[in-house]
């Protein structure tokens, strides 16, 4: 389908590479910017997904057992409930009228309410990913911490280490490959989301927070541009399978794989 | 000192956590009062927000009632989970205790889907139930949505038939059971939690999708996503009721979690393996 030209009537004409071309030729004015705002996505978000979510999961369990798992529970809420929701949590939450929820707060202190959509999309955009991506990675990284074998912790505040120092030098190089795999799988998973986007912004205003998996779906279901909307996914389907492959070689996945059954 | 170092933790959570529990305090607030003030003091508490049970929902110059959205959005989740169930049971036994050819190719086929995840191959999937006339149907673009969770449904359930011992199905085959009849009177009782669980999974995916039913199941046929997304879009946001609203929409796959669990979770004792 990339390598066609599909419109409203459904009709499949073949084009060749004319859609890469308009791609990467610089056919597509938008192509730029929207290769910028990716780029911008990604780099925000991968490290508020990794950092908070290493922050949780580092401070929650030197606190008491319950104020540790209300914490995780409260970390972990945005994957339990529905997308949908979570976009109108955040779309009422930043509305830029008096009645969105922190504009009336601010309101309450005598300030004027702030246009957040329309001054920071980007932000708002990055911090609702990445603290969604934050819930499934602080999951790992809490059991993989869990799973550290007491002693090393033990040995360490023997001897003297401070909290800051027990995570840099003892817990975190034990995890690195949790953080190793999560990275990548939020990468992937960073790259392809724009299901969020679209309820929070709509990649507006102006395009500022239209990223390339969005461009993708808004070329095929806006402007019905079809097998234009195909090949931009089919470039994303390319970063996917070499990421994929990479995750594959790291970890051997292939071990999964062995047989296993009676011969009746 | 010590004290501060002993806070430490709890603080820095606090802080970062504030921004989340305002927004879910305002949200639960939001749904059973009329307005409120500073984000989260909730003013003239009372259940107006809840008509839309009895009442149709306004919607541009037409009406909704939630109640046909929530049969639709029920029938949806519904044969999607049992379309995924079937698949994943069936294909889990013969992954897991059928030697044949291209099994290991296919079983790696199954996670190699996964650098295709929904929402990119949304418009292949598009024009594929344009083709067989399935599009802005029900039934087919549950079939799609299913279609997207079944890989990894049939590894979870290979994991709950690799599970059980083999001696079983050896007395099964000795006892004169064929094939089919060990999967569904040996296997089955066996693997009850793995069903709820492949059910479950199957039906909170369906009944959480949005942008599968928006972008294939537009206009007539709405469903509760799609009833969320297009009252958010309106000009003047009606909080109150889409509060809630999500609330509402939140609950069917809680109650379906408690009632399965309770049908599902006994397991047939396995015997002398020492099993559940």
């Amino acid at each position: 389908m990339s390598f066609t030209k599909i419109t409203q009537t459904y009709e499949w004409a073949f084009v060749g590479l004319d859609n890469f071309r308009r791609l990467f030729g610089g056919g597509d004015p938008l192509i730029p910017r929207i290769i910028k705002n990716t780029v911008i996505y990604v780099a925000g978000g991968l490290p508020v997904t990794i950092g908070v979510a290493l922050l949780v999961s580092l401070l929650s369990m030197r606190m008491r057992r319950a104020a540790g798992l209300f914490f995780r529970a409260i970390f972990f809420l945005p994957r339990t409930i529905p997308p949908v929701v979570w976009g109108f949590l955040w779309a009422w939450g930043f509305e830029g009228t008096r009645y969105g929820i922190f504009n009336s707060i601010l309101a309450g202190f005598g300030l004027s309410p702030i246009y957040w959509f329309i001054k920071y999309p980007m932000l708002i955009v990055i911090f609702a990913n990445g603290f969604l991506g934050a819930a499934l990675a602080m999951l790992v990284f809490t059991s993989a911490i869990e799973a550290i074998p007491v002693d090393y912790i033990r040995a360490a505040e023997v001897d003297g280490a401070s909290f800051w120092q027990l995570s840099i030098y003892v817990i975190i190089p034990l995890l690195r490959w949790p953080i190793l795999t999560m990275t990548i799988w939020h990468l992937m998973s960073f790259i392809n989301s724009y299901v969020y986007i679209m309820l929070i912004t709509k990649g507006g205003p102006y395009y500022a927070t239209e990223v390339w998996s969005l461009y993708g779906y808004h070329s095929a279901f806006q402007t019905h541009q079809y097998g234009y909307g195909s090949s931009l996914m089919m470039v994303l389907i390319l970063v996917n399978a070499i990421l994929f492959v990479i995750i594959w070689k790291i970890f051997g996945i292939g071990r999964l794989l062995r047989p296993s059954g009676v011969e009746v | 000192m010590k004290v501060l170092r002993r806070a430490f933790p709890y603080l820095v959570l606090a802080i970062i956590s504030v921004p989340f529990l305002t927004m879910y305090t305002a949200f639960f607030f939001q749904s059973v009062s009329e307005r409120i003030s500073l984000g989260i003091i909730p003013e003239k508490i009372g259940l107006s927000n809840f008509s839309f049970l009895w009442q149709p929902i306004p919607w541009g110059l037409e009406e909704t009632s939630v109640w046909s959205v929530l049969l639709n959005t029920n029938l949806f989740a519904l044969a999607s989970g049992a379309i995924v169930t079937v698949v994943c049971l069936l294909a889990g036994y013969a992954l897991s205790r059928i030697a044949f050819r291209g099994k290991s190719f296919f079983l790696s086929l199954q996670l190699m889907l996964h650098a295709f995840p929904g929402p990119i191959v949304l418009i292949a999937v598009f024009l594929f139930l344009l083709y067989l006339k399935l599009l802005y149907k029900i039934p087919g673009v549950a079939l799609a949505r299913a279609s997207l969770e079944i890989p990894l449904g049939i590894w979870m359930i290979k994991g709950f038939f690799d599970a059980i011992p083999l001696d079983i199905e050896r007395a099964a085959v000795v006892d004169g059971c064929s094939r089919l009849q060990v999967w569904y009177k040996i296997f089955l009782p066996l693997i009850k939690p793995g069903i709820a669980a492949v059910f479950i999974w199957g039906f909170l995916f369906a009944w959480h999708d949005f942008i599968y039913v928006y972008t294939l199941l537009p206009g007539k046929v709405r469903l509760m996503s799609t009833l969320i997304q297009g009252l958010i879009a309106t000009e003047v946001m009606d909080y109150g009721l889409l509060a809630a609203l999500s609330l509402f929409y939140m609950i069917p796959p809680l109650l379906l979690f408690i009632v399965l669990q309770k049908a599902l979770l006994k397991v047939p004792v396995l015997g002398g393996k020492g099993g559940a």
